[in-house]
């Protein structure tokens, strides 16, 4: 149970019941007297560790979402984000048919700079990369792309984009983004 | 220990048991209402977090709620658990059944959209020859829309409209935008109406039963409410045939109990309700009961285009509705039957998925297209057809160890053909005044999207073709009643929860009358 919400349950709960086996404290006590901790989330302290890409598709969705989210008029792109950490988290724990568009992508990626420029995708310039891209510049339309590659490209626009902005480094200052009215477990 | 017995059992707490409710205890009835879901604390139960501070950054829990695509990380507590209540279905033909468990139900999160049916839909088989008529028409239910509006608090602009008749509106006499007014001039010039939307304003946060009926019900002294409360199935008097009660599990202990009532009111959704029928085996003479599932298609984002000419989100409202304009003269003008609505804006931003493009030359795009973008729901008529059906799953049970629903159903051609030109008329009225298309699309959700499931226990004059009378009164069981949207024999492309309230409301005095003559 996270920190946080412990103690807005602990708020809710009468004095007496606090803690079982525990003295209730003088009377006219008020769990609010208890001090307010402010706890940290792991991603403020400490690094994610990538492990359901391999390395080389890993490295290329690093550089496949700072192109589809780079820094733009101040704001942190996807690299300061962390998108493609945290994508590797939640592709890793989708189901097989998302993982697949992403390794198929991502391999695809690097095959074909490989076969035109002779290097994995990580290590092109970005008006080489750009020229692999290519499919994110046409229209959009209901159905699915047949080619791997402009799949993995139209799906990992849109959860780049997410991961980006509804990261902590983004949301800093930002009133509105990446927030919601969130629903507890019902009792 | 002497069993307690009341008046009426309602099963069911949203939009059709509260009315019911509101109705019989303010004149009297001693009511018990179960409901499957918890009494919420909303002040306890909801808090305004950041994206990063869930588990998934707002994405949700994969394959969580594989069904409810409204779902988000944020709100996914609020839906059913599809684990601990599950259903089923052809991996082919999925049913999206969004289920709401809690007192209120789903009249804590609809939409608000407030229409009347029209005799286009009362009436449909008199104008295009398909289907059945309702045994009522809107003169019979006028009068219960008059008198559940103002509770509602519609508001709306009267329209003189024969396919959307008005109500009693609080007048929107909001001024359009600028786009808007040169998008009704196209819609006029082909003859389409466009009207602002028919909302529900409610009180405070919510237009719901919990607190627009049930608090007054609850006044009266004559209103018992169980939460937690899960129907397992009717009981029947041996003797008279007639129900007695239900049995029900509690939620947390798992405990079995039975209620016992003199009449018994089904409320609990098209779906539930009739699950809860047809695992008591009873009111299913007619072999309808399950039958003609219906509800209306989805399409979202049918079009998303972009106004070219400055200015157009200026100077008033940029969101409208088009009721339906096709097939009311002979009711088969077009290669299809019924009609369609569109709920659209004109001043949106589109997502970034519609614009082609990645990097600091989309982020331009996007600064540049926000307040400018057109995008339409597309809602259409779902035809009530026999073969689209729930019935009970051999196999499966829930976690309190009630068989489950297995669903068949599927649109059809009609529906498919309906919406290819809802697209194209909408592209068409959106580019002739004045926008660009982005993008469009006409594919619906899957049947259930439109969370307004219908038809499953339809009211008819004939008991050999309906499970419900025009009272939504049991054929079979006299003092059985559904209230809810399975009554419907057509649902036509209006939100329908006016009509399930009205209908309420009318079957309620009408039971009354009934207890009071003591013919039930």
């Amino acid at each position: 149970m996270k920190r946080r919400r412990f103690f807005h349950i602990l708020a809710a709960l009468p004095a007496a019941s606090v803690l079982h086996g525990q003295q209730a404290g003088p009377a006219g006590a008020s769990p609010d007297d208890l001090p307010k901790l402010e706890p940290s989330l792991p991603d403020s302290a400490a690094d994610p560790v990538p492990h359901f890409f391999t390395a080389a598709q890993f490295a290329a969705l690093r550089k496949t979402a700072d192109l589809i989210m780079p820094p733009v008029n101040g704001s942190p792109g996807a690299l300061t984000a962390g998108a493609a950490e945290f994508l590797d988290f939640l592709i890793g724990d989708s189901d097989a048919e998302r993982r697949h568009v992403y390794r198929a992508g991502l391999d695809g990626l690097n095959a074909q700079a490989q076969k035109r420029f002779n290097k994995p995708f990580a290590d092109l310039d970005n008006a080489q990369a750009d020229l692999l891209l290519a499919p994110l510049g046409q229209p959009w339309t209901f159905d699915e792309p047949d080619d791997p590659v402009a799949r993995f490209l139209r799906a990992a626009k849109a959860d780049v984009r997410t991961a980006t902005m509804n990261s902590r480094e983004y949301g800093a200052g930002r009133r509105f983004v990446g927030s919601g009215l969130y629903w507890y477990p019902l009792d | 220990m002497p069993q307690k017995e009341y008046d009426v059992l309602i099963i069911g707490s949203g939009a059709s048991g509260g009315m019911a409710a509101y109705t019989l205890t303010r004149k009297g009835v001693k009511c018990l209402m179960l409901d499957a879901g918890p009494l919420v604390d909303f002040n306890r139960s909801r808090q305004v977090r950041q994206a990063y501070e869930l588990p998934y950054h707002g994405f949700g829990e994969p394959g969580r709620l594989p069904h409810v695509a409204q779902a988000t990380e944020f709100n996914a507590n609020q839906w059913v658990d599809e684990k601990e209540v599950p259903y089923t279905h052809d991996p082919k033909t999925p049913f999206n059944w969004v289920r709401v468990r809690m007192v209120g139900g789903k009249s804590l999160f609809w939409a608000r959209m407030s229409f009347r049916l029209s005799d286009y839909e009362f009436k449909a088989k008199d104008h295009d020859g398909f289907g059945e008529n309702w045994p009522i028409d809107h003169a019979e239910l006028a009068p219960f829309y008059s008198r559940v509006e103002p509770i509602f608090r519609v508001a709306g602009r009267k329209e003189g409209l024969k396919q959307l008749p008005d109500g009693e509106f609080e007048e929107d006499a909001s001024p359009w935008s600028e786009s808007m007014n040169r998008f009704i001039a196209q819609a006029k010039s082909r003859d389409i109406a466009v009207t602002k939307m028919r909302r529900s304003l409610g009180k405070g946060q919510f237009a719901s039963s919990l607190n627009l009926l049930l608090p007054e019900a609850m006044e009266t002294g004559n209103l018992t409410i169980v939460p937690n409360a899960v129907v397992r199935d009717l009981t029947v008097d041996k003797n008279t045939g007639l129900v007695n009660g239900a049995n029900f599990v509690d939620r947390h202990s798992k405990r079995e109990m039975h209620a016992k009532a003199r009449v018994v009111v089904l409320g609990a959704s098209c779906l539930e309700s009739t699950r809860i029928l047809l695992n008591s085996k009873i009111a299913n003479s007619s072999g309808v009961l399950g039958h003609y599932l219906h509800d209306q298609t989805y399409v979202t984002q049918g079009v998303v285009a972009i106004d070219k000419a400055p200015g157009g989100n200026q100077g008033g409202g940029s969101g409208g509705y088009v009721p339906r304009f096709v097939n009311l003269k002979s009711g088969k003008e077009e290669d299809f039957i019924r009609g369609y609505a569109f709920d659209f804006n004109l001043a949106g931003t589109p997502d970034a998925k519609y614009v082609p493009g990645y990097g600091a030359e989309l982020e331009k795009a996007l600064a540049e297209y926000r307040g400018k973008a057109a995008s339409v729901t597309i809602m259409g008529e779902v035809l009530a057809r026999y073969e689209n059906i729930v019935s009970i799953d051999k196999i499966v049970v829930d976690a309190y160890g009630i068989p489950v629903l297995h669903f068949q159903c599927k649109y059809g051609d009609n529906e498919t053909k309906m919406l290819k030109h809802a697209m194209t008329t909408f592209e068409e009225l959106c580019r002739a005044a004045g926008f660009e298309t982005l993008a469009k699309h006409d594919r619906p959700w899957p049947p259930g999207y439109s969370i307004h499931e219908l038809g499953t226990c339809r009211m008819g004059d004939d008991p050999k073709k309906s499970v419900l009378n025009k009272w939504n009164q049991s054929h079979d069981i006299k003092n059985l009643f559904v209230v809810d949207g399975s009554s419907f024999v057509t649902g036509g492309y209006q939100n329908p929860t006016m009509t399930i309230l009205s209908l309420a409301m009318r079957a309620s005095e009408y039971m009354m009358d009934q207890m009071k003559a003591r013919n039930i």
